[in-house]
């Protein structure tokens, strides 16, 4: 059935104008370079097929990171929510990591999910910095609202950064809202933050020509631990 | 006392096994050593399990008892023996007694431990309950915190260097993603995890001076070997290895009371004895695997144990001469850093590493080539309780 | 008093050999009687590091932790007092407190901490 234009109009939330993120390559520990760069809307069902193994992982509450993460896309993808971002890591054209987000205003930023499809390589920490990057440098807002859903999230963000905890609920109708400041950010970035510009053209050309991703079986295999056995 | 043989050894691959229990891990271990050793159906005297935290960790204990059952070995003999990270080789030690004295014939060794199924808070907490309970634990020490302190006074006295430490890590991770049974089969790059700007978020701090990277991965595992008199082994075995010798020796319980806290005085003692009973030199050694939870500790044991001078482990780490192929190579298996550390497997993983390596088992990219002897150092607390053996090749 | 610094080392009658924490026996010539010493003066700092991974029941980033020795040759773990390790170095003078090191059960455990001196 043909959209109802004139319905859609109602239904389409306006979108806050966003700069775009400059896309960055970090060098991973295994030598290899990761380019982090930001999804367009027409990037989300390539990156669904990737996000789709995953929601039968209970492991380290990938299978709610993946559904939430999936429908919040599937909503960017349909017009269904304002202002949300996506930054993608790629290596070698394969999808490794993802991590969207929101902007609840023009100040406060509402950070949503992170998901690493490659593990013990910190991806899922270079990814969600380069999140926070983007609130904090490039769209200027003043914070960012996160909560984590896994034991990892909380040690990578709450400690690690480490964030402040307030009692401003959070749009995932979880725990508390903690909050990344800008003077916690730019205390933390030279620890965490990391990244080169510009991304040499035919890194950049490769990761935008293609989002490759892996077969159902190897992504479960990566998430499940190192190895996976 | 008799001459003592291993006869079967079996191994499941270290990592995460949530699938697993730890009573399923040791029956596993356990059947493929049985197995190993062609025992069949043919009864076995005694086993001793190796493992160091099912009582706070799954909250279960007696599992020799529970094991036995499980794997129909009723009515074998069956202890525990709890030794912190030391377990697996002090279980084999008392294996190996067992059946020295005359009393046993055929002993089971078993070691596991299951770490991943509690958040890396408590992993952390539960290994540091080996510390001091009034002196050391309430300030939050950890074990890489140890080895942290003790790195920065080896770093001052002896000269040792980030780039010795990097060393260690890039072999035993390069040789880890060899070993099918490796928790972490990946190499890492020396780009990625040193040179580069990005390498503080890739291998940040863990336990200053130590990095991520230096310290060794918590697992779930387990290891097994078979043990009996070498008169037998000959008969029921076309590759017997031989415990030529063993050693064991203990230290202060706390660093802080060690007259020189770099001086590892049971990784010496616990070396020379097992050298002395089995007549041979630590020049003579083809093979060892070293108790390198961090990366430190494979340098200080290297040198500790005598394959080096003190001073000249790290010097001999990063010039390669602890590589396959290079004067004594050290952690062929991956070493602790890539293999894991389930703390009650690590010892008897040791063993069977070293065992497939003078059965001449291995795939030619892992195989000391012509191996006849090999050399072990499982290490109990910091460095206060201190289990190694001197494996020899029994040629057919 | 909660500040005093509440450790008791142990001084072999026989020999002198200081022991922390108790032992039955002297480490050095296995004479069974002790004096029981206090630790006094400032203390030197012997060894430290920076701690990342923390056990349960530290919700902080790090903790910095070292081992020092007192004027009376008392050696003793407890936590420094410092921003980060950047000031740190190996034999300089620590100021010793007694104050809470953790929290356990909802209660304040005490124990050692040291303060750098400029």
């Amino acid at each position: 059935m043909p959209l109802d234009m004139e319905l859609e109009a109602v239904l389409r939330p306006i979108q806050y104008p966003m700069p775009p993120y400059p896309p960055k390559v970090i060098t991973l520990a295994n030598g290899k370079k990761m380019v982090v760069r930001q999804a367009v809307r027409e990037d989300v069902p390539a990156i669904l097929k990737s996000v789709h193994p995953c929601l039968f992982i209970e492991r380290d509450y990938y299978d709610i990171v993946s559904a939430r993460l999936y429908g919040e896309l599937l909503a960017w993808f349909r017009y269904r929510v304002k202002s949300e971002f996506c930054l993608i890591g790629q290596v070698d054209g394969y999808l490794v990591g993802i991590v969207n987000s929101r902007m609840e205003n023009e100040k406060v930023g509402m950070s949503y999910h992170t998901l690493a499809i490659d593990r013990g390589l910190r991806i899922g920490s270079h990814l969600f910095a380069a999140k926070m990057e983007y609130h904090l440098e490039y769209l200027k807002q003043d914070e960012v609202l996160i909560v984590a859903e896994s034991p990892i999230g909380f040690r990578r963000w709450m400690i690690e950064y480490p964030l402040e905890k307030t009692t401003i609920p959070h749009e995932l109708g979880g725990g508390d809202s903690y909050r990344l400041t800008r003077e916690i950010y730019f205390n933390a970035k030279p620890r965490l933050v990391v990244g080169d510009r510009p991304v040499p053209p035919e890194l950049l050309a490769e990761a935008e020509a293609e989002i490759k991703f892996a077969d159902d079986d190897t992504i479960r295999e990566r998430i499940s631990g190192l190895k996976g056995r | 006392m008799r001459d003592v043989a291993i006869i079967g050894v079996g191994m499941i691959p270290f990592g995460r096994r949530d699938e697993d229990s730890l009573m399923d891990m040791l029956a596993y271990a356990s059947l493929k050593a049985l197995d190993d050793a062609g025992l069949g159906d043919k009864k076995v005297s005694a086993v001793y399990v190796g493992n160091m935290g099912a009582g706070i960790i799954q909250h279960q204990t007696s599992i020799a008892s529970a094991l036995v059952d499980r794997l129909s070995l009723l009515p074998a003999a069956a202890d525990v023996i709890e030794n912190g990270p030391a377990s697996g080789a002090s279980a084999i030690k008392n294996g190996l007694l067992a059946v020295a004295s005359g009393y046993y014939d055929t002993v089971l060794v078993v070691g596991g431990e299951k770490m991943r199924e509690i958040t890396g808070w408590r992993a952390t907490d539960f290994v540091a309950t080996m510390t001091h309970p009034t002196v050391e634990y309430p300030y939050g020490i950890t074990l890489p915190g140890m080895g942290g302190m003790f790195t920065r006074l080896y770093m001052e006295k002896y000269g040792v260097t980030r780039e010795h430490l990097l060393a260690v890590t890039l072999k035993n991770q390069e040789m880890g993603a060899l070993n099918p049974y490796a928790h972490v089969e990946m190499t890492l790059d020396r780009e990625g995890i040193y040179d580069s700007p990005h390498a503080v978020v890739n291998n940040p701090l863990a336990a200053d001076p130590l990095h991520l990277y230096d310290l060794c991965p918590v697992s779930d595992g387990a290891a097994a070997v078979v043990l009996c008199p070498l008169d037998m082994a000959k008969k029921l075995s076309k590759t017997p290895v031989l415990i030529a010798g063993f050693g064991q020796a203990t230290d202060t319980h706390t660093l802080q009371e060690r007259d020189d806290p770099t001086d590892l005085k049971a990784v010496t003692l616990a070396a020379q004895q097992a050298f002395e009973m089995a007549k041979l030199k630590p020049a003579d050694i083809d093979v060892a695997e070293l108790h390198d939870a961090f990366t430190i500790l494979e340098i200080a044991e290297s040198e500790h144990v005598g394959f080096f001078k003190k001073g000249e482990g790290g010097k001999a780490a990063a010039a390669g001469k602890t590589r396959l192929g290079g004067q004594i190579p050290i952690n062929v298996s991956g070493g602790l850093k890539a293999r894991g550390h389930p703390v009650g497997a690590t010892g008897v993983a040791q063993v069977v590493d070293i065992v497939w390596q003078l059965r001449h088992e291995l795939p030619e990219n892992r195989q000391v080539k012509n191996a006849k002897t090999g050399f072990t150092i499982n290490f109990g607390g910091f460095g206060n309780n201190i289990v190694s053996f001197v494996l020899k090749r029994v040629e057919p | 008093m909660k500040n005093e610094i509440s450790i008791t080392a142990y001084q072999c009658k026989k020999c002198g050999r200081i022991h922390y924490p108790f032992h039955n026996r002297c480490l050095d010539c296995l004479n069974r009687e002790f004096d029981e010493i206090k630790p006094r003066g400032k203390a030197r700092l012997l060894t430290y590091t920076v701690i990342y991974n923390l056990p349960w029941g530290f919700d902080q980033r790090f903790l910095i932790i070292g081992v020092a020795e007192f004027e009376n040759k008392i050696k003793a773990m407890g936590q420094i007092k410092a921003a980060s390790a950047d000031g740190l170095k190996l034999g300089m003078k620590m100021r010793p407190s007694w104050e809470p090191v953790r929290v356990q059960a909802g209660e304040d455990v005490f124990g050692l901490k040291f303060e750098p001196i400029d």
